[in-house]
């Protein structure tokens, strides 16, 4: 498979931190590489990074096979962009800052225009076009955000957390957009802090943390990383103590809250877990609503790898 | 040809401002200009006088007294000493000239008779004065010669109505003039302000870390990108002075025509350049569009009161003068100032306006340093 982007030995020094520590990674052509981490990982960073927005320390950076350079024109007119923050001109409208940043890489005014209206259909602002930014809602804006950096058709996309802060309806034809993007053939590079999108969009996840990757590779490859096989959930359970330093000593339990007639089992491995459980409980007589497994979330994994503690 | 476009479409959104300030410089221009028009023309007045004559009403008493009413307005009031005081003490009058008895007998025997005065020492006071001292002096030159009377007081009136035809070479209109001061002084406040406000905004909008952001990874390289703001601004500078150039032909008509008018178009021109390289200043340190307004009051309407836009320069403080000389609207103003009198057109006459104008793009200089070394440090930060 062709790579995209080459990033070899990449270090980001600020004055006393290293952002970006020795990172090493490829983004193939065609997929959706997700770049997930914790606030102050070094996410941006390296975007900034390969965008040529930062200069960095060491390191190479390669797109399209070009080393990656401020005034690499060629290569910068096959990228888009879109941020975490909205980039648009509060006095334009709609589909005058869909066509001005279009404009920054399309010179020719009539496929300029089909360009715009495919943007405009792709994230469904075909009734808001003569909207002005401050017209329209935070969903909205979103979505003339992401118009905005991905109307010249570029061939390498960096998403930015382009879903914070908007409604699941939003979000969803977000999403749907996306995945058209990488039917059209788009390569994309994606950030964001929900699992469940990386989960649903992503062809491969790169788990960052103090500026090094902690894991790579696809979800499943990752779930297989984390230390947990099943979690057990028990509702509507009343429970005592001694039952449930009895549930301790089993043998693949790794950890069990109790909170508000709930019961949460984390088991490291073994096969029987949940019927084993229900048996136990049954020669017990403890009584319950509804009791359910599950496999261990992206969630599970990336916590469990990037730790538990608050992040600034 | 995009980035011009987008110019022009958020320049569009700036068109309350604009209008706005074009109608506070039309207003205040023609206010000023009406206001204005009496304090060109000049009519007579004669200092009020009274005479208190202990003389007898004959001779050369009686000439003195002829002469000095003719020049003066002599005010008729009682003859009491304390009526005539409160006369003066109320300003009914500016002086009370008292001849003592044998006032003329006096002077023909040359004994020197004193003459006394009371006077508010006012201008119009002094007028009589110099008339008296003009009359008394003449007399006693004629003296010596051992004339009659008759003969003294001939002599004395032939002397007096000798007159001295002063011809006025000044061509100057010094109403056109005035006019032109008077609206060129008033650009200073609305080419600042509109200057700063609409360019600040424009570059606070272009100049949106995010939108620069964006342009920076486009394709357009983003030297290119800077060219082509640096001449969208510098185009609506120009246009915006040549707006104000063409209402200035509007308000003052064919005088603008003169050599006058085309050094105030010149400062006027320096100063707007000016105005647009500290707006560029402005406009890479202000990136809140709330608080553009706050700073156009500081920069733009300060200056204009602290530099003489508002209240004639003449009338202020020479403390307030004194810190005026660190803005640049003080160097427009006064030259502005210097044309209106300017008779001549040499060297000479005009080096003070060149010192003006240089002084104009010095300061211009100093904004595009300031502005380099902010980019720069920004670029650093980044």
């Amino acid at each position: 498979m062709k790579n995209c982007i080459e990033v070899k030995n990449l270090v980001k020094e600020y004055k006393n931190v290293r952002a970006v520590d020795d990172l090493t990674f490829e983004v193939h052509e065609g997929e959706i590489l997700g770049l997930l981490g914790p606030n102050g990982s070094g996410k941006t960073t390296t975007i900034n990074c390969i965008l040529s927005l930062l200069k960095f320390s060491k390191g190479k950076i390669k797109i399209f096979g070009k080393n990656m350079e401020p005034n690499a024109y060629d290569i910068k007119k096959d990228i888009g962009v879109v941020f975490q923050e909205v980039a648009v001109f509060e006095e334009l409208n709609v589909y005058d800052n869909i066509d001005y940043f279009c404009g920054l890489y399309i010179k020719d005014k009539t496929k300029r225009k089909v360009y715009i209206k495919e943007a405009i259909n792709l994230v469904g602002l075909e009734n808001y076009q003569k909207f002005l930014p401050k017209q329209l809602s935070g969903g909205l804006l979103r979505r003339l955000n992401i118009a905005c950096g991905i109307a010249h058709k570029p061939k390498l996309i960096f998403l930015d957390e382009p879903t914070v802060a908007v409604d699941p309806q939003s979000r969803n034809n977000i999403l749907d957009g996306i995945k058209k993007l990488k039917e059209d053939g788009a390569t994309i590079v994606y950030t964001t802090h929900y699992m469940e999108e990386v989960e649903i969009l992503c062809d491969r996840i790169i788990i960052l943390d103090k500026g090094r990757v902690l894991a790579s590779g696809t979800t499943d490859e990752l779930k297989k990383l984390a230390n947990i096989e099943e979690k057990v959930t028990i509702e509507g359970v009343e429970i005592s103590s001694t039952i449930l330093e009895e549930i301790k000593q089993f043998k693949n339990v790794d950890e069990i809250l109790y909170k508000d007639n709930i019961l949460f089992i984390t088991y490291k491995k073994g096969k029987n877990n949940l019927s084993e459980l229900m048996d136990f409980l049954k020669t017990k007589k403890v009584v319950y609503n509804k009791i359910f497994s599950e496999r261990p979330t992206l969630n599970d994994v990336f916590l469990e790898l990037t730790g538990k503690e608050l992040r600034d | 040809m995009t980035i011009f476009k987008t110019f022009l479409k958020v320049l569009n959104k700036c068109k309350a401002p604009i209008l706005l300030y074009t109608v506070i410089l039309i207003f205040f221009t023609s206010f000023n200009m009406k206001t204005n028009e009496n304090t060109m023309s000049f009519s007579p007045s004669k200092p009020k006088i009274i005479i208190v004559n202990k003389d007898e009403f004959v001779g050369v008493t009686k000439d003195l007294i002829t002469y000095l009413s003719t020049h003066c307005e002599v005010v008729e009031i009682e003859n009491i000493e304390e009526k005539r005081n409160d006369a003066l003490f109320y300003r009914s009058v500016n002086f009370i000239v008292e001849i003592p008895q044998n006032f003329h007998k006096d002077l023909l025997s040359k004994k020197n008779p004193t003459i006394s005065i009371k006077s508010l020492h006012d201008y119009a006071s002094s007028l009589v004065n110099r008339m008296l001292e003009r009359y008394l002096n003449i007399a006693n030159s004629y003296l010596n010669l051992e004339l009659t009377e008759e003969e003294l007081i001939g002599k004395i009136n032939e002397t007096l109505t000798t007159e001295v035809k002063v011809e006025i070479k000044s061509e100057l209109d010094t109403e056109s003039l005035n006019k032109m001061a008077l609206y060129f002084n008033f650009t200073n406040y609305c080419i600042l302000a509109g200057t700063i406000y609409v360019l600040c905004l424009i570059l606070s909008s272009f100049k949106n870390k995010s939108i620069q952001k964006r342009t920076i990874i486009s394709s357009i390289p983003y030297k290119k990108y800077n060219r082509i703001l640096l001449f969208s601004n510098s185009l609506f500078a120009f246009l915006f002075w040549l707006f104000y150039i063409l209402l200035s032909l509007v308000l003052i008509g064919k005088n603008m025509f003169t050599m006058h008018g085309l050094f105030y178009i010149l400062n006027s021109f320096v100063f707007t350049f000016c105005a647009l390289t500290l707006s560029f200043l402005l406009g890479n340190i202000v990136t809140n569009k709330n608080a553009l307004n706050g700073i156009i009051n500081v920069i733009a309407l300060g200056s204009s009161f602290l530099c003489g836009t508002f209240v004639p320069m003449e009338w202020l403080p020479n403390s307030v003068l004194f810190i005026a000389h660190v803005l640049p609207s003080y160097y427009f103003i006064k030259t502005n100032e210097i044309l209106k009198t300017l008779e001549v057109f040499d060297f000479e006459s005009l080096k003070p306006i060149f010192l003006n104008m240089g002084v104009l793009l010095l300061f211009a200089l100093g904004f595009v340093i300031g502005t380099n070394i902010l980019s720069k440090k920004k670029q650093k930060l980044a």
